[in-house]
C-alpha cells in the first residue's frame, strides 16, 4: 500500500519531492492540502475605494491572491464612426513584488494574455454600456483607464482580477465636469462652485449602471477530480485549467480552456458550470455587501 | 509597451491641478498651516504591517497618509547565471509605481533613480556575507504617492527584509525634511514637496546612531542643515521604535 | 430553417482544405495549411538541445512564435501563442525528449476568419512532419452563432464579423490502434469527444455552447479524415529526413 515512501518521510519533504503524488493522496480523500473540499473556493473579500487617487477602486482577495483595481477617467475625442460612445482601456500587470517567478524587466508571459482576456470579457459581456460615457457627442467622451495589480499571485489570477474590476466598477464616482472656453473638459471643483459661470456637462451621469455582471470560476482538472479556485501549486502540479465566466442571468461569456493534458468531456463542462453557477451567487453577495457598506459609510 | 498600441486615442485629465503650477505665497508665511492639520515638527501617522505578500519570503506595507507602499523581498536565491562567483551575497532593488500612484495617470514604469537610491541605503546594513553566492531581491510597488515616497519605500523594505529573515546590523529608518521659504517641515506631503526650496532625507540605523545615506537637494545655510538633521535623526529614532513594535507584534503570537 | 452564408456554403460545410508539408528545407518540419483564403504557414525546428530558464529539466519545451501578416505583436497574438503552446504541449510527449526545445514558427499569409483552428491544424502537421512523437493528432474548428441562434462552421471574415458568439474548439483525432475496444473510453464518452481546447468569444447561453460543440465534434471527424489521409499519403519511404 505504502510503496510510496509517503509514511516514512516528513509530510514537507514528501510535499516537494513528489508534488504530484502527494495531491493525489489528498485527491483520494476528496480533500486538499489546505483543509478544503474538492468544489469550494477559498475566502474571499471585497473593498471598495483603496486607492484615493482614483476615481474607483477596489481591493480583491481570494485566499492569498490579491488583485487592485483602480479606474481613472480621461477625456477624449471620440472618433467619428462612434461619435457617442466613449472607450475603456484595460490593462493587467505584474508587478516583481508579486510571485517569486516574475522578475523586473522581464514581464511575465501570463500578463498580456490575462489582460487580453480580461478586456474580452468585460467588453463582450455588456456590463457597460458605452455610450453612458459620452460626454458632448462627436466632441468629447470619457476613456476609463482601468489598471489592474497582483500584489499577491497565489492562482486563479484571473478571477481575482474580474472581480476587482468590475467592483471597481461599481464604485467609479464620475467626476462632473464642464465645457471651459477653450473647449476642454475640466473637473468642477467644489470649492469655486461660487464663481462657476459654465453649465456642468454630466450632473446626472455620476454612476456607471453596470447590467449583466460577469463572475468567474477557474477549476483544475485532473483524472476525474475537478478542484475549484485552485492555488498556485495546484496549478502548477495539475496542469489543465477551465475558466468559466456567466454573467449574472447565467449566460455563458466565456469558456475557457487552453489545452493541459485531461480532456474536457461534455459532462466535466456541465459540471463546472454548475460550480460556477453557485459561486456566481456567493460572488453577487460578496459584491453587494461590499457595495452597501461603502454607502452606509 | 506591448500594451500601448497605435489604436489607443490621445487623452487628457480633467482634472485642474495640471495647470496651475503658481506657488502659493502663503508657504512663505510664517505661520501657515499645513494643509493637513499637521504642525511643522510633526510626522504624519504611520501605519505597518509584515507579511503583506503570501509568496515573497518577506514582505510589508507601509501607509504614510496617502502614501501606500508594499515591499517585497525575495531569496536569499540563486544570482542570475552571467553572475560570476562573489563570497559575499548580492543585493537587487526595484523600485516602481502603478499608473494610479499620481493624481495625472502616469506609465507605470520602473523608477531607476529610487531603485539606485534604495539599494544604496540598504547596503550598509545588509550582513552580506551570511549568504555568499546568492541574490535577495528588494522589489518596492508605489500604490500611491502622496509625497515622501522614498523613504517611506525604504524603512518598509528594511522592515521587509527583517521580516523574510535577512541578517542585518540593525534596522534602516528614514525620514526626509521640507524647506520651505524659513520654514522646515518634517515627512512633507506632495503639495509641499512640489513647492521646497530644499529636501534633505536621512537614512539611518536608529540603535546604532548611524546614517547609511544622506541625501540633500537645493538651497539650504549650514544652519539650517544642522537643524534639519536633528530633527531627522529625532524622528528615525521615533521611527524606528514604531518598527521593532510592529515586528514584535507579528513574532508573538506565533511563539505562545 | 436555412440561413444563407455570403458563400453559398450550408451552415456545416467547411471550406476546402488544402495542406502540403516539406516545403521549407531548412526547418525540420513545415506544412502549410489552408481553409478558404485563410492560409497559415507553419515550421517546426527542433529538438534542440537545452530548455529555457525555469521549465522542466525532465520535460521537453515547447516554444511557439507567432508571426503576424503585418506590423508587430500584441496582446492578441501572445494569446495565440499561449493557446497554441498550451495546445501543442498536451498532444505531444514529452517525456521522450527530456531538456530539449521544440520550436514552432507559426507565420500567417492570409487572415479570413478561424485564423486560430488554422493555425493549430497548421501546428500540429508540421510537428508531424518534423517527426516529434505525439500522442494524437488534434484538429482545430472554428464554430460560429448567429442572431438567431443558429450554428454555422469555419466561418470567413465577414461572417465572423457579424455573429453573435464564436468558440474555437480542439479535438483530439480518434486513434486507430491495437488497443481493446473501451479502452480509449472516458466516463462512456469516446476519448474523441472530449475537449482539449476552447476559447469562446461574445455571450451565449451554456446549451448554444454545448450545441456548437456537438456540431464541432461531427465536423472534426471530417477534418480528421483529411489529416490523416494527407499524412498517409507522405509517410511511405520518406526516411530521409528523420533527425
Amino acid at each position: 500500500m505504502s510503496n510510496d515512501l509517503s509514511s516514512e518521510m516528513e509530510v514537507d519533504a514528501f510535499r516537494r519531492l513528489f508534488p504530484l503524488r502527494f495531491h493525489e493522496r489528498h485527491l483520494q480523500e476528496s480533500i486538499r492540502p489546505d483543509a478544503r473540499p474538492l468544489g469550494k473556493a477559498r475566502d474571499t473579500s471585497v473593498a471598495l475605494g483603496a486607492v484615493a487617487s482614483a476615481d474607483g477602486s477596489a481591493l480583491a482577495k481570494i485566499g492569498c491572491t490579491t488583485m487592485l483595481a483602480a479606474i481613472k477617467m480621461e477625456v477624449m475625442t471620440p472618433t467619428t464612426e462612434s461619435a457617442d460612445e466613449g472607450c475603456i482601456a484595460i490593462d493587467f500587470h505584474m508587478p516583481p513584488i508579486c510571485s517569486p517567478l516574475v522578475r523586473p524587466g522581464r514581464p511575465a508571459e501570463a500578463a498580456p494574455v490575462i489582460s487580453k482576456q480580461l478586456s474580452d470579457t468585460i467588453l463582450s459581456s455588456g456590463m457597460i454600456n458605452l455610450k453612458e460615457l459620452s460626454l458632448v457627442s462627436g466632441k468629447a467622451a470619457w476613456m476609463a483607464y482601468l489598471d489592474i495589480y497582483c500584489l499577491d499571485a497565489d492562482g486563479a489570477l484571473f478571477d481575482a482580477a474580474l472581480l476587482s474590476a468590475v467592483a471597481a466598477f461599481s464604485h467609479l464616482q464620475i467626476p462632473v465636469v464642464s465645457l471651459n472656453d477653450d473647449g476642454r473638459v475640466v473637473v468642477v471643483s467644489d470649492e469655486d462652485g461660487g464663481k462657476l459661470e459654465k453649465e456642468p456637462v454630466n450632473k446626472e451621469k455620476r454612476k456607471l449602471k453596470l447590467s449583466s455582471i460577469p463572475f468567474s470560476l477557474t477549476c483544475v482538472l485532473h483524472k476525474n477530480y475537478i478542484l475549484a479556485d485552485p492555488t498556485a501549486e495546484e496549478e502548477s502540479v495539475m496542469e489543465t485549467i477551465l475558466t468559466v465566466v456567466l454573467d449574472s442571468s447565467f449566460q455563458l461569456v466565456s469558456l475557457y480552456k487552453p489545452g493541459g493534458p485531461v480532456l474536457a468531456q461534455t459532462s466535466v463542462i456541465q459540471d463546472c458550470v454548475a460550480l460556477t453557477r453557485q459561486r456566481l451567487k456567493e460572488l453577487q453577495k460578496i459584491l453587494n455587501e461590499a457595495v452597501s457598506d461603502m454607502e452606509e459609510d | 509597451m506591448a500594451g500601448k498600441s497605435g489604436a489607443t486615442p490621445s487623452t487628457y485629465s480633467p482634472s485642474p491641478t495640471t495647470q496651475n503650477k503658481k506657488r502659493p505665497p502663503i508657504f512663505s508665511d510664517v505661520d501657515w498651516v499645513r494643509s493637513d492639520g499637521r504642525g511643522f515638527h510633526q510626522c504624519r501617522p504611520a501605519f505597518l504591517r509584515t507579511g503583506a505578500v503570501n509568496s515573497a519570503s518577506g514582505s510589508a506595507y507601509a501607509e504614510f497618509g496617502n502614501t501606500k507602499v508594499i515591499v517585497s523581498v525575495f531569496g536569499p536565491r540563486e544570482s542570475k547565471k552571467a553572475m560570476m562567483y562573489s563570497d559575499s551575497g548580492r543585493l537587487n532593488c526595484n523600485v516602481s509605481y502603478t499608473t494610479f500612484a499620481t493624481p495625472v495617470r502616469g506609465q507605470g514604469s520602473d523608477h531607476k533613480e529610487f531603485s539606485s537610491i534604495l539599494h544604496k541605503a540598504l547596503e550598509g546594513a545588509i550582513i552580506l556575507d551570511s549568504f555568499p553566492k546568492t541574490t535577495v531581491d528588494v522589489f518596492a510597488l508605489v500604490l500611491e504617492s502622496g509625497g515622501g515616497d522614498l523613504p517611506v519605500v525604504i524603512s518598509c523594505a528594511s522592515l521587509a527584509l527583517a521580516d523574510a529573515g535577512i541578517m542585518m546590523y540593525d534596522l534602516i529608518a528614514s525620514v526626509s525634511v521640507s524647506c520651505l521659504g524659513k520654514n522646515l517641515v518634517i515627512d512633507p506631503i506632495s503639495d509641499e514637496e512640489s513647492y521646497q526650496d530644499g529636501s534633505l532625507m536621512i537614512t539611518c540605523m536608529p540603535s546604532r546612531n548611524e546614517v547609511t545615506q544622506l541625501t540633500v537637494t537645493g538651497e539650504w545655510s549650514t544652519p539650517k542643515i544642522h537643524e534639519a538633521m536633528e530633527l531627522c535623526l529625532d524622528a528615525c529614532s521615533k521611527l524606528g521604535k514604531i518598527m521593532r513594535s510592529c515586528l514584535k507584534e507579528a513574532a508573538s503570537p506565533v511563539q505562545e | 430553417m436555412e440561413i444563407d452564408r455570403v458563400d453559398g456554403r450550408t451552415p456545416n460545410q467547411l471550406r476546402p482544405l488544402a495542406c502540403s508539408r516539406s516545403i521549407l528545407n531548412r526547418a525540420h518540419g513545415s506544412a502549410n495549411w489552408s481553409q478558404g483564403e485563410t492560409k497559415v504557414l507553419a515550421a517546426v525546428y527542433g529538438p534542440k538541445a537545452g530548455t529555457k530558464k525555469n521549465e522542466n529539466p525532465e520535460k521537453a519545451c515547447i516554444e511557439v512564435i507567432w508571426k503576424p501578416k503585418t506590423g508587430q505583436i500584441g496582446k492578441p497574438e501572445k494569446e495565440y501563442e499561449t493557446i497554441l503552446k498550451r495546445t501543442l504541449q498536451s498532444i505531444c510527449l514529452l517525456t521522450v525528449n527530456p531538456n530539449t526545445t521544440t520550436s514552432v514558427i507559426v507565420q500567417v499569409v492570409n487572415d479570413d476568419g478561424a485564423l486560430l483552428p488554422c493555425a493549430i491544424n497548421a501546428a500540429c502537421a508540421a510537428l508531424v512532419d518534423a517527426g516529434i512523437p505525439l500522442k494524437n493528432l488534434a484538429v482545430a474548428i472554428c464554430c460560429c452563432l448567429t442572431d438567431s441562434g443558429y450554428v454555422i462552421l469555419d466561418p470567413n471574415k465577414l461572417e465572423e464579423q457579424k455573429m453573435k458568439a464564436f468558440v474555437y474548439l480542439v479535438f483530439p483525432n480518434s486513434i486507430l490502434s491495437v488497443l481493446p475496444e473501451g479502452s480509449s473510453q472516458i466516463g462512456g464518452e469516446p476519448m474523441e469527444h472530449g475537449v482539449i481546447t476552447s476559447v469562446t468569444h461574445g455571450v451565449m447561453s451554456v446549451d448554444d455552447y454545448l450545441h456548437c460543440l456537438q456540431r464541432g465534434r461531427a465536423a472534426s471527424a471530417k477534418l480528421s479524415d483529411f489529416l490523416r489521409r494527407n499524412l498517409q499519403s507522405h509517410s511511405p519511404g520518406d526516411l530521409s529526413k528523420a533527425g
